[in-house]
């Protein structure tokens, strides 16, 4: 019996909305994979590209950003700004040939615990048929 | 046509007048027929200067190292620092002025135009010339550059040895300059991203291969970053030692600091540097196509750059280096900004 591949998903979610969606689902009781390694950040603005890279050298499968709405920012303009960026390392993850799916945004609000468990969802289900994610992994 | 006499008196002019520090500009070298980066301190030296299709260097580095040297200095020569500039180097003066790691009065720029051509890919004309010793290279009357070989002299159309970043150049003419030669008539480029075009239609696995196969061959010299008038940080992120280390500085905190990635020139390290180095530059790259020359192993990088370039371009309408006042590309935003691949 071969084992079915599970995924392996580093979520970046700001403190103040995000982070505070995936509590919400968790406290709410509500099921979602347990692929995802969230890291909290102060801002999705604050997530350095370098982040992403990294994540995906040392093995995640795929990358999730997560913010706040636009406009609903804790710091005014930060999702604004990470919105440009990361369309940005996006276009290039996709230049190098790394499956699109593989790195993902999306706003989750505080009180938006079952739209965070859909995404992961949603995620988790894009990549079990891509596999490994052997590209940008750091050669042993 | 540039007239190298103006060009050779505007120098003199300035440096006579005590008006800048030294010129900036490019001189034929003994014995090649290349052109050389030259510093001309004295009013005299102006004849030196030259101006051909082989000028392929982008002089602005020399402005970044001028602003490094002054720093350490304790009394600076405040004086600007003459340059010959070419449309693409003067579009690199503009992002530095733009990110305000110069003033304006910190440069005097010659502004040189490049009319209907560009300069020449080296590694272009040497196929061309198929091993015959090049002695120089001219711009001829009509988009044609004329090369005398130790065998007479050979007419080229243009397109065909021109550097790859010529055929796509958006600035014929200097964006920014004091005092600007040559013919004014702006050329329209039909595909100015005609090259990532071609990458973009392979599909995701051949666009991997094709990478993976050229960052095989980086051998980490960084010659890509000393080349580059962007790469001006302090610190980089492949240097190891980029945080300040004291007396104070305990083993723990040597051991815990972050090591983004690998010196070594492993494939995957290669590619993060390389990544990360395109990211540093997009909405900054002012495809002068330096990196690319300066690779030892002749890496594509402007494929990278040119590719964020146009992304700049497409979903947030950025043109890179032609207005100073304009915010840089990731330090500003719009309500509009494309979000459909957010959900």
């Amino acid at each position: 019996m071969t084992e079915e591949f599970e995924p392996r998903i580093i979520a970046f979610l700001c403190k103040w909305c995000s982070s505070a969606g995936s509590d919400l689902a968790g406290v709410s009781r509500m099921e979602y994979p347990p692929n995802v390694t969230p890291i909290q950040v102060m801002c999705s603005g604050s997530v350095s590209p370098l982040y992403i890279f990294s994540a995906f050298s040392r093995g995640a499968d795929g990358v999730l950003v997560s913010g706040c709405h636009p406009g609903d920012c804790h710091y005014i303009k930060g999702n604004f700004y990470a919105r440009r960026k990361l369309a940005m390392v996006k276009k290039l993850l996709e230049h190098v040939g790394l499956d699109p799916e593989r790195f993902q945004m999306s706003w989750v609000s505080a009180a938006e615990g079952q739209k965070y468990t859909q995404i992961i969802k949603d995620f988790v289900n894009e990549l079990k048929p891509l596999g490994p994610q052997m590209k940008l992994r750091r050669n042993p | 046509m540039v007239n190298i006499e103006d060009l050779k008196s505007e120098a003199r002019r300035v440096l006579k007048g005590g008006k800048v520090k030294y010129i900036i500009g490019y001189e034929r070298a003994s014995e090649t027929w290349k052109a050389n980066p030259v510093f001309l301190k004295n009013p005299e030296d102006a004849d030196k200067l030259v101006w051909d299709p082989t000028c392929f260097h982008n002089l602005v580095r020399f402005v970044v190292d001028e602003k490094r040297r002054k720093a350490k200095e304790k009394q600076p020569d405040t004086r600007p620092v003459g340059i010959v500039a070419k449309g693409c180097d003067s579009r690199a003066i503009i992002v530095l002025l733009q990110e305000k790691f110069i003033e304006r009065m910190d440069v005097y720029i010659i502004g040189v135009s490049c009319e209907s051509t560009g300069v020449i890919d080296e590694r272009k004309l040497a196929k061309k010339t198929a091993g015959k010793t090049v002695q120089k290279v001219e711009f001829g009357e009509k988009q044609n550059y004329i090369v005398t070989t130790e065998d007479g002299t050979m007419d080229i159309p243009a397109a065909e040895i021109m550097a790859d970043r010529c055929l796509e150049c958006i600035a014929n003419i200097p964006v920014v300059s004091d005092h600007l030669l040559g013919d004014k008539t702006k050329r329209a480029v039909a595909r100015p991203f005609q090259s990532v075009e071609k990458l973009e239609s392979l599909s995701q696995e051949d666009k991997w291969k094709f990478w993976t196969d050229q960052m095989k061959k980086c051998i980490r010299c960084y010659a890509c970053r000393s080349a580059c008038p962007m790469c001006y940080c302090d610190e980089c992120v492949v240097d190891t030692i980029n945080f300040a280390v004291t007396a104070d500085t305990t083993a723990e905190e040597k051991a815990q600091r972050i090591k983004w990635l690998e010196k070594s020139p492993i494939d995957s390290e290669n590619i993060f540097y390389h990544l990360v180095r395109a990211i540093h530059l997009a909405g900054r790259c002012i495809d002068c196509g330096e990196c690319e020359r300066a690779c030892p192993v002749n890496i594509p990088l402007r494929m990278l750059n040119k590719k964020m370039e146009k992304e700049a371009k497409e979903l947030f309408g950025y043109d890179v280096g032609f207005d100073a006042d304009q915010p840089a590309l990731i330090s500003c935003f719009r309500d509009g900004d494309p979000e459909d691949f957010i959900r």
